[in-house]
């Protein structure tokens, strides 16, 4: 397997606290990570700091088998890091053309470049093209996202990512929002991206999602990776474990049935 | 207990919204059309008031011509204020950089007139340098508010007390009169005028008509109308056609997509309040050409009469939507109030009663619409 990312030693603080505390991990290609833990477990500060938010105190991060020192999101974006946030990033007035090409545009240079005009023709044309790579099927690609489901929404988000040549998408929350059939339906996207070589690392706290999609699941806890497990050969009772802590799991599991409710 | 049993045993209401498209569609169609009826009843409404009161025709080339006129300074400061309203913004400055314009064009004219300049030299040399000395407040706005954050409606108040305050001491408070000849001349002028059996003309009179003549002569296109549509489609273009107003769409849109994204949204908002100042000032060296002189308090009534016109026409205060179309036809429907209730004889005072109406009423237009959308 192809390796994408190797995240090595990585440690950050803020102040007296250790917010990730020597984690180390591997994503390949072919893979769909669970990142697993709790609130306050450190994942989304993991994540930031592969997504170049933070800058790792110690140990360092390789992309694509090079040291990647990121000064910001917007460099570990232009070489390959795609991070979506639960609130999408999406310009809801706007169509779906234009929010794959959000601050890209597709421009007629006039006058030496002076005026700038939008092409929507080709900008949704190519916008089709990355949508049907997906096999996602949008209703019309005119349509203002305001319009569009929950689950269509992410799928937007995604084809933005994957037209930009992603080749890390790392996504926190995917589906939260959503309702079982569109829950199902962006847990199959991140299937066929995965198929479609963009490895995946997936952030949730629910579970069944998790366990739905991912090949390999982190579990962090107080900064630290507690674990790290072949999804087909571990149990959601397992991970749960790991996530609280050996001590705490009878306590653990009542309250996770309790916040279902 | 597995996954798949977990998911059967806690079933989610399944939220996927099924068909919000055909509510939006009503909700946008209302939004769209409801201006353009309203503008067609008003239209109506003052035919026959006018035609009942003073026996006189609304629909004609003289009040068309009039309403256009009246239209140019709400429109002027109307663009500006579209790009502005479009990215969550508001510009209550305009007004007095349109007052400031006109006094430092007019002061420029006067002083350079009086010391012996031709007009040729004179008239130009005044015009952009009130245009140019707009470029400052407007660069103080974008500035304000792209950079330090202020918020769009305490930095632009300030910035309109602080433009008025030196209009006045730059003018003393009187208007700057004294204009060169031609000014007045070129203000007023019209783009044709025809003379049945002798021909037509362009910009001025025929030089063989008397003043008998002239009420014979038919006078068309007012000059400060054809500018305005000029500038008009100007600020179309770069809204509805280029990627710097793609950018003005995203930032009312989403403001932290529009960053995330990498559009630059500094200067997009800089260079969004220094236009919306330009547009103003071209309005004020308008005014300073209609009237020959310059006064601190011209735009006084326009910025709010404009606001008006952006919401008239479809705009979002909470951003992301207006077009050029809408703010023309806003313009319009305000104009053709004003308009029509000088012919009617109509005690001025109640303009102001009108056109607050007609906001309100846009603004329950919007919200009715906005039910339905949901």
């Amino acid at each position: 397997m192809e390796n994408i990312l190797r995240v090595e030693n990585l440690t950050k603080r803020f102040g007296g606290l250790t917010a990730v505390d020597n984690v180390s991990m591997d994503v390949n290609v072919g893979e769909v990570i669970g990142l697993l833990g709790d609130n306050g477990a450190g994942k989304s500060t993991l994540i930031k700091m592969v997504s170049g938010v933070y800058m790792p105190d110690e140990g360092s991060i390789y992309f694509k088998g090079e040291l990647a020192n990121f000064s910001g999101p917007r460099e570990a974006r232009d070489s390959g890091i795609e991070t979506i946030y639960q609130d999408l990033a999406l310009a809801e007035n706007l169509d779906i053309g234009s929010n794959i090409f959000l601050g890209r545009e597709i421009v007629r240079k006039y006058l030496g470049g002076l005026i700038k005009t939008v092409d929507r023709t080709k900008m949704r044309e190519e916008s089709g093209k990355a949508l049907e790579r997906l096999n996602i099927r949008m209703p019309s690609l005119t349509q203002q996202v305001r319009n569009l489901s929950g689950g269509q929404r992410q799928a937007v988000a995604i084809a933005r990512s994957i037209y930009w040549n992603a080749k890390l998408m790392i996504m926190d929350e995917p589906t939260a929002a959503l309702g079982v059939s569109e829950q199902r339906k962006v847990l199959r996207l991140v299937k066929t991206m995965c198929d479609q070589g963009v490895p995946v690392i997936i952030i949730s706290h629910n579970m069944q999602d998790v366990f739905a999609v991912s090949t390999r699941i982190i579990v962090m806890r107080r900064g630290k990776k507690v674990g790290e497990r072949i999804t087909s050969q571990t149990s959601p009772d397992e991970i749960v474990s790991l996530m609280v802590g050996a001590d705490g799991v009878g306590e653990a599991m009542v309250d996770l049935d309790s916040a279902e409710d | 207990m597995t996954v798949e049993e977990k998911m059967k045993a806690s079933p989610r209401p399944d939220i996927e919204p099924v068909n919000k498209h055909d509510h939006s569609s009503t909700y946008t169609l209302i939004r769209k059309v409801w201006a353009w009826g309203f503008l067609t009843i008003l239209i109506i409404f003052f035919s026959i008031a006018s035609k009942q009161a003073n026996n006189v025709d609304f629909i004609s080339l003289r009040s068309v011509q009039g309403i256009l006129t009246y239209a140019t300074q709400i429109l002027l400061i109307g663009l500006g204020e579209t790009l502005i309203i479009i990215v969550a913004g508001i510009d209550l400055s305009a007004g007095w950089v349109l007052g400031f314009s006109a006094v430092i064009s007019a002061l420029v004219m006067q002083t350079l007139f009086a010391s012996g300049a031709s007009p040729f030299v004179v008239i130009p040399v005044g015009m952009l340098s009130g245009v140019a000395m707009t470029v400052l407040p407007g660069l103080v706005n974008g500035l304000l508010i792209g950079r330090a954050k202020v918020p769009s409606f305490i930095a632009t108040l300030g910035m309109g007390g602080l433009i008025e305050g030196v209009a006045l001491l730059v003018s003393g408070g009187y208007p700057i009169v004294k204009q060169p000849p031609y000014l007045g001349q070129i203000g007023n002028s019209s783009v044709i005028y025809y003379w049945p059996d002798h021909g037509i003309t362009f910009f001025q009179y025929p030089v063989e008509a008397m003043s008998a003549d002239i009420p014979n002569i038919q006078v068309i296109l007012p000059t400060v109308v054809l500018v305005t549509v000029l500038v008009t489609v100007a600020v179309w273009f770069i809204l509805a056609k280029t990627q710097f107003g793609q950018h003005l769409y995203a930032i009312g849109g989403n403001f932290e997509a529009a960053v995330r994204a990498g559009i630059p949204v500094k200067n997009t908002l800089l260079k969004v309040y220094i236009l919306a100042s330009v547009l103003a000032g071209i309005g004020g060296v308008i005014w300073a050409a209609r009237f020959s002189s310059g006064a601190y308090n011209a735009g006084e009534t326009t910025t709010l009469n404009s606001i008006a016109a952006v919401v008239i026409g479809g705009a979002s205060l909470f951003g992301g939507e207006g077009t050029i179309v809408g703010t023309v036809v806003g313009a319009l429907i305000i104009a053709t109030i004003q308009y029509g209730l000088v012919l009617l004889g109509v005690v001025p005072f109640w303009q102001f009663v009108a056109v607050g109406i007609v906001v309100i009423m846009a603004v329950i237009v919007d919200q009715f619409g906005r039910t339905l959308g949901k």
